[in-house]
């Protein structure tokens, strides 16, 4: 066993703590640099702008490094969001806990009034809280991005969805899913427009190539042109089938192979929508709240709004939350221009060619699906299972050979996957690769690895129970009305990236939606995809929040004044009794608690003083951290003559005026967005913060145990460590 | 061929405390338990140097566990501080510190080990003795009438662990639940066999503290997309589910064969045939209405299959720890047979619900008569939550064990001052005839009390971190800490604020004087009648029956060490 000492005058750990945080420094705020991070003996690097990222690809060995690098990865399983804000706070505050330090101040004090000082802080900002329902049901809840576009969202989701999903569960369909498909005629001619779903953003993918010379390719460019934010296709989508429905299309669900490209008349979709459709179909939109919380990545949030809608319209029917955040998938595809990013209703998975050959096959007709949560190879058994050692299998037949044994159950497999007439398998882990190659010939097609959170998402809609091996396929396992197809662009065409296609799998009543993501330099595109996770998290969090923080800074702000009230009051009535806030375990500190609490108030107020300053820097809005500390300094003054801080801040936030921190980045003022934060992610940031400072300035000796000792004992720091 | 290595001889060593390295590594040990005590201990980082877990804590539990030691002497002490650990689950950095200092200074007196023996003993039978009789001072009654001395309990147990990293309100939330969940576990009627029931403490992790709750009942956590498909349940009755509970593995695999080497010929396949055996069992409780089976281990996807469209829930892998509350609550034995399952084991259970908690979903299984609880327990990180885990069941333990004993002793540092002037006042009053049975001088007598209270004191300056200055008054004994560097001249009563438990204020005029001066015995006065016990809210109080013990066993070690005269230890 080793022992070290590092609580000297000069804590090392702390010091350790400042050094490591401040990596990241320009990390925070809308305006990111990026950091490679280069391995030397291997000479391979990383691209990243996020904390997380960043502090995963280091080293850190030391105590203190691993610590950080545990808070940050808890911020970021629990909240995906505020992990830079808690990165940058550990280094402020350890930076201003050493400077206490360094004037004596006892520890337990510095513990008690950071701890009760920041609990004080959050209780006071919660006056700012701004409530989300307020926020979607104002006037100006206008998505700013269909500005200037004629086809407002509005009118589209006002009429059309409704007929599209409404197909879905018409209890009809599911009667005559069981009549034999060949029967086409049998079907009643009116029904067809009840069943038809020309609008339905589900549809587009597998709609779309029925009838290419229909499609109308403009209807995507044109709002792209109108639009001052970056075009993205993925906005534009519910835009592009609105313009189809005037088009042709016909129901799937009475496609015969023979048929398949009669198409029905348009006639049947002009009128007014009719029966299940007629009925107001109210779309709940969430205004300008999603992208004042992109902070600058409003690319990213404009694919979640898109994935909001889609969700609503399956959710109006079902009626499940507007947003669920464990329905959303990503698929990346690096390479390819950002202009492709969108969102497409269904499962989006990259497949080999060999595979894409069994999909042309199967596109265009229902499909059986079965869903296994296991591996697919002869060998494998469920988790738990335990294999005996001491089995021995004899053989009376000299025939028989040991290697027969995996082909036996391959055939035994095909034969179950025939019979219940699968075409298409979603596999959690591995799949035998004799079996793969079977099951293509057979026009079998597999897709793995598909992750469980997919599996169940297509468990819930199709209504099959998932199996872990084959022999418990029985009718509860099959589901049908499964649809399979190329993901295509905007003009169609299909893709192959890297000897790889993607293509899209969907089922009625499915409400999983795939975020297509794509970025022309390979390497950023890891970061996309964390962008596209942290904002919709961001919009998630303030969905479930209910509530959320005016943004730029206006929360910070209010800190450094109530913090500035603190010390006044301090200093005023130094003899004043110890309030109950401030409760001391050993009572001579509640007595000199007068002496030191101004100083300790003003090492809390440091940490989101710098942390304004260098947000107000990494905008380029200020030249300098001086100036920009000015500027701070300003508003408290002002915000201190107003009398009410909380209601000068708040006017000023009304404004629009940029006073603070511009995280919006937009250059016109009339399309200013507001800009908002998210309330229990940044708190929780905060107390993680200084609850890893604080306890790293507690810690006073760092124990090694195990054959790390050896190694200490003969290095150059042993004489650092007592051995015992 | 087998080779033959001769024996090295076995290494003897006298005198192991005289030793050098011996006392170095004592006071190595003594220095990491006295920085770690008291709710502004120090912290210490447990970790192997090489990337694995780094443990923070300033638990006793943890950091003996955690240590590597392997000096025998040393090994003697930490031992018995873990064997009272297990036991109490309290006092353990009291018993280690009490040890390494009574080691110490009995050591520095140097005299023949079976005197200092003999009188230390004498000296813990009056210590014992004055802390069981109805005399004593520095304990106090625990009222079960009102749940405010059952509190601070409690909250004195939370607030000794920093690593908790609790602020004020979380910790009175804490100790709330603590003993909400506690009171839950006693049951309603009292016969002649009390038996406690079981709070089960429920890991969410990365969560806010404030979200932590007690649940009646037990309740497993449950992936999502179960919570959609498990209902309706099955009942017998409206009032009645039926319950089966495995602590067999119903996997399939064959892990009971034993020894030896079965051969099975080909085309006969054991899985099969004990896939089986277990869908004939899955037959028979579906025939038996069962509506519930819990396995401690692994269902075979098969069986679950097969249960499910027969609507029987299923819940695996719940984990040993389960078992025993499960089969208390629900009066089910658990099965160990794959077939003859006799229906007298199944159970029963009141009602079964869902919960979504902080984004996880349990089955929340809810028993005729609440004898079991759940204590859904939340704090931001591991490392946090597992010192946090602790310090409840250490609570939760000392709730029992103040249900049997229902004392509670001033914490703070009082009880250790108060105990040192009470042992100084009798042995100065001690009469001739027992110095005679215990066959040593009154001198020596005194030397070696001397030691002993000083040892005591110690432990009470120890929850001292911050240079402060200890003082007691004369009356009662009790523990102040006041700033150091006051001037001579000053008025104690000036920087005096309140005793360590939190009974007296500066109100009184006590009589202070510095602890560790030379000052004359006296006989400290009781607290017992004093009208703020009742009325202060914040008393800092600890475990009467873990303290007693871990002065017995603090007292008992130093005696074994101070007795070492050889250490042989075998090198092969």
């Amino acid at each position: 066993m080793a022992f070290r000492n590092v609580n000297r005058r000069r804590h090392i750990g702390l010091q350790q703590l400042s050094s490591l945080a401040s990596i990241g420094r320009t990390l925070l705020g809308p305006v990111k640099s990026y950091k490679f991070i280069v391995d030397e003996s291997t000479s391979e690097s990383v691209l990243t702008c996020s904390a997380v990222r960043l502090l995963e690809s280091l080293d850190l060995t030391s105590a203190v490094g691993q610590l950080l690098n545990e808070t940050i990865q808890a911020q970021n399983k629990e909240y995906k969001t505020g992990m830079t804000t808690l990165l940058f706070l550990v280094g402020a505050w350890s930076s201003a806990v050493l400077e206490c330090l360094q004037q004596n101040v006892p520890f337990s004090l510095i513990v008690s009034v950071m701890s009760e000082g920041l609990n004080s802080c959050s209780e006071k900002v919660q006056c700012l809280q701004l409530s989300v329902h307020d926020l979607y049901k104002g006037p100006d809840s206008v998505p700013i991005h269909f500005s200037s576009s004629s086809l407002g969202p509005q009118i589209i989701e006002n009429k059309t969805p409704g007929i599209g999903a409404n197909s879905f569960l018409n209890p009809l369909l599911h009667i005559l899913k069981e009549v034999p498909v060949s029967k086409e005629e049998s079907v009643p001619e009116g029904l067809h427009s009840h069943q038809a779903s020309p609008c339905d953003p589900h549809n587009r993918c597998l709609n779309s190539h029925l009838c290419p010379t229909d499609y109308i390719t403009p209807s995507l460019v044109e709002p792209v042109g109108n639009k001052t934010m970056p075009a993205v296709p993925g906005s534009s989508l519910i835009v592009s089938s609105y313009i189809k429905r005037t088009r042709l299309t016909h129901s799937r669900y009475f496609n015969t192979p023979g048929k398949k490209h009669c198409s029905l008349q348009v006639d049947n979709f002009g009128g007014p929508p009719t029966g299940p459709a007629a009925c107001p179909y109210e779309f709940n939109d969430l205004g300008q709240l999603p992208m004042a919380l992109s902070h600058g990545n409003q690319s990213s949030m404009k694919l979640v709004q898109d994935i909001v809608r889609c969700q609503q319209q399956v959710a109006d029917h079902t009626g499940s939350s507007q947003f669920n955040i464990a329905e959303v998938v990503t698929c990346c595809l690096p390479g390819l221009s950002e202009h492709y990013s969108c969102v497409c209703p269904g499962y989006i998975t990259l497949v080999s060619p060999e595979k894409a050959t069994v999909t042309k096959q199967l596109q265009d007709r229902p499909l059986q699906i079965l869903l296994v949560d296991g591996d697919l190879t002869e060998k494998y058994r469920h988790l738990g299972f335990n294999r005996p050692s001491n089995v021995r299998t004899i053989s009376e037949n000299v025939g028989l050979q040991e290697s027969s044994s995996e082909s036996l159950w391959i055939n035994c497999v095909l034969d179950i996957l025939i019979q219940a007439k699968v075409n298409l398998i979603l596999v959690k882990g591995n799949v035998c690769e004799s079996l793969m190659e079977r099951c293509i010939l057979n026009n079998i097609l597999i897709i793995n690895p598909v992750t469980l959170n997919v599996l169940h998402a297509f468990g819930k809609g199709t209504g099959v129970q998932l199996v872990t091996y084959l022999s418990q396929v029985n009718s509860y396992c099959v589901g049908s009305s499964v649809w399979v197809d190329f993901w295509r662009t905007g003009d169609l065409s299909t893709m192959e990236l890297d000897n790889k296609v993607p293509i899209g799998i969907k089922a009625e009543g499915i409400h999983l939606v795939t975020a297509v993501l794509s970025s022309t330099v390979t390497s950023k595109m890891q970061v996309t995809e964390d962008q596209f996770w942290t904002c919709a998290y961001r919009l998630h969090h303030a969905l479930t929040d209910q509530k959320v923080f005016p943004g730029g800074g206006a929360v910070e702000l209010l800190c450094l004044s109530h913090l500035k009230k603190l010390e006044e009051q301090s200093l005023k009535q130094p003899d004043k009794k110890p309030s109950g806030d401030f409760y001391m375990s050993s009572c001579w500190l509640t007595k000199s608690l007068t002496q030191y609490k101004p100083v300790v108030l003003k090492a809390l107020a440091s940490g989101w003083h710098q942390y304004l300053s260098r947000v107000m820097c990494n905008t380029a809005h200020y030249a300098s951290e001086f100036e920009a500390s000015a500027s701070i300094e300003h508003h408290l003054k002002k915000a201190a003559d107003c009398g009410s801080p909380s209601a000068y801040i708040l006017k000023e936030f009304n404004k629009g005026d940029k006073v603070m921190v511009d995280f919006g980045l937009s250059t016109k003022p009339e399309e200013a967005v507001k800009i908002y934060d998210n309330v229990t992610p940044k708190m929780e940031a905060w107390r993680r913060a200084l609850d890893l400072v604080l306890l790293v300035l507690q810690t006073d000796a760092e124990i090694i145990t195990g054959p790390k000792r050896n190694q200490l004992l003969n290095s150059h720091v042993s004489s650092e460590f007592i051995f015992l | 061929m087998s080779r033959i290595e001769a024996k090295k001889p076995s290494l003897c060593t006298n005198d192991p405390l005289t030793k050098e390295r011996v006392s170095f590594s004592l006071s190595v040990l003594s220095g990491i338990v006295k920085s770690c005590y008291g709710p502004t201990g120090r912290l210490k980082q447990l970790h192997n140097g090489m990337g694995g877990y780094v443990r923070t804590t300033s638990q006793s539990s943890a950091l003996l566990g955690g240590l590597s030691i392997t000096h025998p002497v040393l090994k003697v002490l930490t031992a018995s501080v873990q064997n009272h650990i297990s036991r109490f689950s309290d006092c353990g950095l009291f018993t280690a510190i009490l040890c390494c200092s009574l080691v110490e200074k009995f050591q520095r007196i140097n005299f023949a080990a079976c005197t200092v023996t003999k009188i230390s003993r004498h000296l813990l039978s009056l210590c014992t003795d004055y802390l069981k009789s109805e005399a004593c001072g520095c304990r106090i009654l625990v009222d079960f009438d009102s749940i405010k001395t059952l509190l601070s309990l409690v909250r004195s147990i939370l607030a000794s662990k920093p690593a908790c990293m609790l602020n004020k309100t979380e910790a009175n939330h804490l100790s709330t639940l603590v003993l909400k969940a506690f009171l839950l576990t006693i049951p309603h009627t009292v016969e002649t066999n009390v038996v406690l029931g079981k709070c089960v403490i429920v890991p969410v992790k990365d969560k806010r503290v404030m979200d932590s709750t007690v649940f009646p009942g037990l309740l497993i956590e449950i992936p999502e997309f179960q919570l959609a498909r498990t209902f309706p349940v099955k009942r017998v009755s409206s009032s009645t589910i039926k319950m089966a509970l495995f602590c067999i593995s119903l996997s399939g695999d064959l892990s009971n064969i034993g020894e030896g080497t079965v051969i099975v010929h080909h085309g006969i396949s054991l899985e099969v045939a004990v896939l089986d055996q277990l869908l004939n069992l899955g037959k028979q409780l579906v025939n038996d209405q069962v509506g519930l089976v819990v396995c401690q281990k692994v269902i075979h996807p098969s069986l679950k299959q097969y249960l499910k469209e027969h609507r029987v829930i299923t819940i695996d892998r719940v984990g040993v720890s389960m078992m025993e509350p499960l089969s208390q609550m629900t009066g089910s034995q658990p099965i160990a047979a794959l077939h003859s399952v006799s229906p007298t084991c199944y159970g029963s259970l009141k009602d079964l619900r869902t919960e979504s908690f902080v984004s996880k979903h349990f089955l929340h299984l809810i028993p005729n008569d609440t004898l079991v609880c759940s204590l859904i327990l939340c704090n931001r990180n591991e490392m946090a939550w597992d010192e946090l885990k602790n310090a409840c069941q250490t609570a939760e333990h000392v709730l029992q064990l103040t249900i049997k004993q229902p004392l509670a002793l001033l914490g703070g540092g009082c009880t250790e001052t108060h105990l040192a002037s009470y042992i100084r006042h009798k042995s100065f009053t001690l009469p001739t005839s027992v110095l005679k049975t215990i066959d040593c001088s009154r001198t020596q007598y005194q030397l070696v009390a001397d030691a002993f209270c000083r040892s005591l004191e110690c432990v009470a300056c120890c929850l001292a971190h911050d240079d402060g200055e200890i003082l007691t008054d004369m009356v009662y004994g009790h523990f102040w800490s006041v700033q150091s560097g006051f001037p001579s001249d000053c008025n104690w009563s000036d920087l005096v604020l309140k005793c360590g438990c939190g009974i007296y204020n500066n109100q009184q005029n006590l009589n202070w004087t510095v602890l560790r001066s030379q000052c004359i015995p006296f006989a400290p006065q009781s607290c017992s009648n004093e009208p703020s016990i009742n009325s202060t809210d914040h008393l800092v109080l600890d475990c009467f029956t873990a303290k007693c013990s871990g002065l017995q066993v603090a007292v008992e070690t130093a005696n074994l060490i101070l007795d070492l005269s050889y250490i042989v230890e075998d090198q092969n």
